[in-house]
Order: C-alpha cells, then structure tokens, then sequence
C-alpha cells in the first residue's frame, strides 16, 4: 500500500522486505525489546485456558448474527444520544469524519492510538482537509513524528530505540534531549498536555462496543484516550463493525483476555466505558458522540471460510510469537496490520489488490493460532489464501504444476527414470530454473554411482 | 479479597492505605495533600467532614461548580475522588462520572487520592459487570489500575506519561 507514508524497510515485494528488515542491525536490536512482552504475556495468557473457549463463542455468537448485533447496537446508541453513522467504504469513513470536523470549525484533533484510523488513513485525509491531527499515545506520537507507520498495533514504535526515539522527539522540541525515558516521558507529556486542551475533536477507535447497553469500551494504559473523551467537545468514535459484543457483561471475560494477550497485564491500567456523551450538569466529557461504524468489505467476509477473522480482538499475540514478524518486523509487511494477523486480514479486506504475496512469508509453524485467544485458525487460513487470492506466483504454480506432470510420466517407466537420474548426475543437483528455491535449501546430490548400478555389478 | 487487592495496587506502583475508620481516613487525606496550594474534590468522595476539614487547611480546594474548573483543573497538584466499587481480580478501581463528580479529577493532576469502601469490593471483573450492566450506566465508567503508563520506550514502563503519576489508595471500612 503506498499512501503517503515513509516506508522504513524497503523493498519492492516482502520477499525483497524481509531481506532488508533481517540485514538492519538497528531494528534487530530493537526487536529484542520484544521477548520482554513475550514472556509476561505468555505466563499471564496461561493462568485462565477456560476464558478462551468462552471468549471464542462469544465472538463466534456475534459473528452469526453480525448485523442484527449491529443494528441492536445502534438502536441503544440512539437512545443514549450518540449519532451513529455508517460507512462501507474508508473513504465514506473520511468524507463522515472530515465533513463533522469542517462544520464544527474544527482545527485540531487529539487522536488516541486506534489500528481503525489507520485503517481508513484517518490522519492523511484530515490533514488534506487542513485539520491538524495530533497522535497522543506516545509510541504512536514518535512514529507520527517520524513519517512513518505504527509497526506494532499494541506498541508502535517498537522499531526504534531509545536512542532514535531521543532523536525524533529532540528535532520536534528543538532543543537537546537526554536519553532517558523519564526525560522523554515529561517533555511529551507537557507538549501533548497543550495539545489536549487545545483541541475542538478526540478521535479515538473502540475495543468493544455492547449492544445490549450502548457502551463503548475503550482500552488505555497512558491516559491519552481519557483525555481524548474529557477534554474536546466533540467525540469521534471509528468502529469496524466486527467490534461490537452482544452483552456489556461479557466484557468481564473479553477485557482481561484482551490485555493479558495484549501486554500482559491481567487488566489494562485504564479501561474506559462510556455511555452517551456529557450529561446535563456535568462538568466535562464531550457534548456531542459520534459512532462511525466502517465495513470496508468485512460483511463480504461472513459466510465464507475467512469469517472467523472477524473474532480478532486486535491483542497482538500473534505477532508477539511469530518467528518471521520476530525477525522483520511491522514495516516489512508495507501494510497497516502486519504479523499473521495482517498476513490474513491484507489481502481479505483489499479484495486480494494488496499484501497478495504475505501469505507465502510464513513458515507455517501455526504458532499465531496456538497464540490466538479466541481461537482463529490463522495458519490454515494462511495457507488457504495461497491458494484464494491470485498473485505472481499463480503463473509458477502454474509452471510447478507442468513440471510435476512431465516427472509423474518420466518415472512411470524403468527408462524414463534411468534417463532423468543420469541427467541428474551429470548435473551435480544443479538444475535450471530452480535457484530460487535452492538459494535457501539443499538440494539432495545425486550419489556418484547409482545403487541400480551396484546391485547389477555384484549380482551379475 | 481485600488482601488480594491490596497486593496487586502495590505491584502496580500504587501507595495504598487502611483499611480505616471514617474519621482515620478523612485525617490520612488532610496529611496527603497537606504542602498542596491547588486541590480538586468530586462529591463522590464518601467521608462526611472532609470539605470542612480541608478547609482549615492552607490549601485552595477547587469546587466542580466553580466556572473556571475545566481551566484551573490543569494547575491543581491533586484530585481527590470516590469509587463506584473495585473488583480484586483482576485489580482495578471504578470510577463513575457525575454532576459534582468530573472524569478530570482522577485524570489531569499529578496526584490522583482514591477513596474506597471495602464494602464495595466484589471478587472478580466479571462479576463487577454483572452487575453494572444491570444498573444505571454513567456517561463514563472509568477502571483504573494504577498510576499512567508507557511501555512504548523499548518496552520499559516509564510512569505518568498522561495521567497521574502517583495514585494515592485510601480504604475506609
């Protein structure tokens, strides 16, 4: 996908990616700030295995009945006051979101991380619009700064050091900055402390919204999405549609899921619920809530093998313990989910027009769906997909499968098999054609004399 | 219960006192936020006396009514709220928005003073649910663990990126 951003791996395919992201000494060493969450997450995921076949028929039980849920949960966000509006498209979501923006004046919007924004390209489209739009989760807020995209949905900016994240943010405070996270920490702090009370929207996205109530379930561990519901006036929330949960009390099971996947923590520091905008005689929180609910093709997703991706709660366990995303990272996928849930969720919600080669850059190894909290079967989705959406590799599929054909013919037969080894002997292994395959793996050589050859010359 | 609690407020960099009488903890918070000049109160906060009390102290209390409040709230050292109720497991503290009871008090000071009823602790967060789900929802319930947090600095916890960076737990029974 090329929409603007700075691509921080380059490469014209992941292949080329991949290559590049394992050659970076810099992002290998920040990537082993990873194991760190590997650990915790793991030891907190495994302390209640019940919780994930109850989560799992909770989203599968949403899934059923995906827009009897959603219709639900409009009626109940209607009555609470909150306008709800609906997209198919990410450009119905921006042109909903930049219009609200443009008819309430509106110059700055304060956004907490949100994988949805992203999503629809949310902070392009409101630039374009001349709408300035400040990131507030400080991993985010450094990837902003930096032109680039979040590699990681959980932590952002786990791609750069502290070091380079020392240089971002001393570039932005143009004044000298030491590398140390306290130091760091307090000039954000008070930078983005302006931006809240400055700004006329907060944008956020939404971890569950429940149907039964209304209720919109935000998840934070710095604060910046409270901020974002306090201070401004006006509330933007953008929900894909596969966000909603039937009932407000499942989330006694789905939150503590969530995080301890997420981060593993056994609850997020701030977890936010919020029902219906400022009511009469509060002092703060929004006048006005908006919901933004946006399809961008997941409806096309129901009914089809592909539909239980629409369980994902976006916790990044998956990528946590996948030995690829371990070793490249987010920015080598060149789309905005990445690790095997990006593998997947690319090429279903683009039509199979993006991300069409992510499929083939796993080893299969289905750690992502042993990780997995509410039981989406990634590795053999993955696998599927190579063979669902069209892209270079169906012409050398194509040609595998002329090759397997003539190989089935030539050793059905005693003469076609002693013709074909002998080529292979006089070739040493090496065959035309197949160095692509060969660069990575060894080709078994051919021994010098065959055992049909030594088996007649001692029985003769 | 409540020694679970206890526990895992501390693991998660929170001071935590009591459990305590009434009158204990009313002086607990006068002590808290004695060298303060700028204090926000909720309403909420269920310790009869402690607007009286914290009158007779050189400190500036910021009242909810005040006109100026979204304003002045920026340059308040602490906030001082009540709690809907707490479950144990996992740890975490509810705090519900009201008229005279603000989201920003527990939000925008550096210092955020917690008081809890013991009474109000239930075991688990699903249990909590259950029950909130079945009441009146506030326009905003907010759980909160500990003091604000990043891990987005090479997956270090750096504290009170946003919020406060020092949650005071104070439990009366």
């Amino acid at each position: 996908m090329s929409d603007g951003h700075a691509i921080a791996t380059p490469g014209d395919d992941f292949h080329e990616r991949t290559a590049n992201a394992v050659a970076n000494p810099v992002l290998q060493k920040a990537l082993h700030n990873l194991d760190r969450r590997l650990r915790t997450a793991a030891t907190s995921a495994a302390a209640h295995p019940d919780w994930k076949e109850r989560a799992a028929a909770i989203r599968r039980e949403t899934l059923h009945d995906l827009d009897g849920w959603l219709d639900r949960l409009e009626q109940s966000l209607t009555a609470r006051g909150v306008q709800v509006h609906r997209a198919s498209t990410p450009a119905d979501a921006r042109r909903i979101i930049v219009d609200l923006a443009r008819a309430r004046g509106a110059r700055t919007v304060v956004k907490s991380k949100s994988m949805a924004t992203e999503e629809i390209d949310l902070g392009n489209a409101l630039e374009a619009a001349g709408i300035t739009s400040v990131e507030t989760d400080l991993g985010e807020y450094i990837v902003q700064l930096a032109g680039e995209r979040p590699s990681h949905m959980i932590t952002p900016a786990i791609h750069k050091t502290l070091p380079q994240i020392r240089d971002v943010l001393a570039r932005e405070a143009g004044t000298d900055l030491a590398v140390d996270r306290e130091e760091l920490t307090l000039w954000a702090r008070g930078r983005l402390r302006g931006e809240f009370l400055r700004a006329d929207i907060g944008i956020t996205g939404v971890n569950f919204a429940a149907a039964d109530t209304g209720t919109l379930v935000l998840v934070t561990n710095e604060g910046n999405g409270r901020f974002c519901t306090t201070v401004p006036r006006v509330h933007i929330a953008v929900m894909p549609i596969e966000k909603v949960i039937p009932r407000l009390a499942d989330v006694g099971i789905m939150l503590p899921l969530l995080t301890s996947h997420a981060t593993g923590q056994a609850l997020s520091n701030y977890v936010t619920m919020i029902s219906g905008p400022r009511r009469a005689g509060e002092v703060d929180g929004p006048d006005e809530l908006h919901v933004v609910f946006v399809d961008n093709r997941r409806r096309t997703l129901l009914g089809t093998k592909y539909e239980e991706m629409l369980a994902c709660i976006r916790c990044g366990a998956c990528l946590n313990v996948c030995p690829v995303y371990r070793n490249v990272s987010g920015h080598a996928y060149d789309a905005v989910y990445s690790g095997p849930m990006g593998k997947v969720l690319t090429p279903l919600l683009s039509g199979g027009a993006e991300g069409a080669d992510l499929p083939y850059g796993s080893t299969l190894c289905h750690a992502c769906t042993d990780a997995c909290p509410v039981k989406i079967p990634l590795g053999d989705m993955i696998l599927s997909l190579r063979a669902d959406v069209p892209d270079a590799r169906t012409a050398l599929r194509r040609r595998r499968r002329v090759f397997w054909s003539v190989w089935a013919r030539a050793w059905s037969t005693p003469r076609g098999y002693r013709l074909t080894t002998a080529l292979g002997r006089v070739s040493r292994g090496r065959v035309p054609g197949l160095r692509a395959w060969t660069s990575s793996r060894e080709l078994p050589r051919p021994a010098r004399e065959p055992f049909r050859d030594r088996w007649a010359k001692e029985h003769r | 219960m409540i020694d679970t609690l206890i526990a895992t407020l501390r693991e998660n960099t929170c001071r935590v006192s009591g459990p305590m009488g009434v009158d204990a903890a009313r002086t607990a918070i006068v002590a808290l936020v004695a060298g303060h000049a700028l204090v926000a109160c909720n309403d909420d906060v269920p310790i009869p006396g402690l607007a009286d009390a914290l009158a007779r102290l050189p400190v500036e209390v910021l009242d909810p009514r005040d006109p100026q409040w979204p304003v002045r709230l920026a340059d308040a050292d602490a906030g001082i709220t009540g709690a809907l109720l707490a479950v144990a497991e996992p740890a975490a503290i509810a705090v519900a928005a009201a008229p005279g009871s603000p989201r920003g008090t527990s939000l925008v000071p550096p210092v955020h003073i917690c008081v809890l009823r013991v009474a109000d602790l239930v075991p688990t967060l699903a249990d909590a649910m259950q029950t909130i789900a079945a009441g009146d929802l506030p326009s905003a319930l907010t759980w909160i663990g500990g003091p604000s947090r990043t891990g987005d600095l090479e997956m270090i916890t750096t504290l009170g990126v946003h919020g406060p960076r020092t949650v005071e737990v104070v439990l009366v029974s």
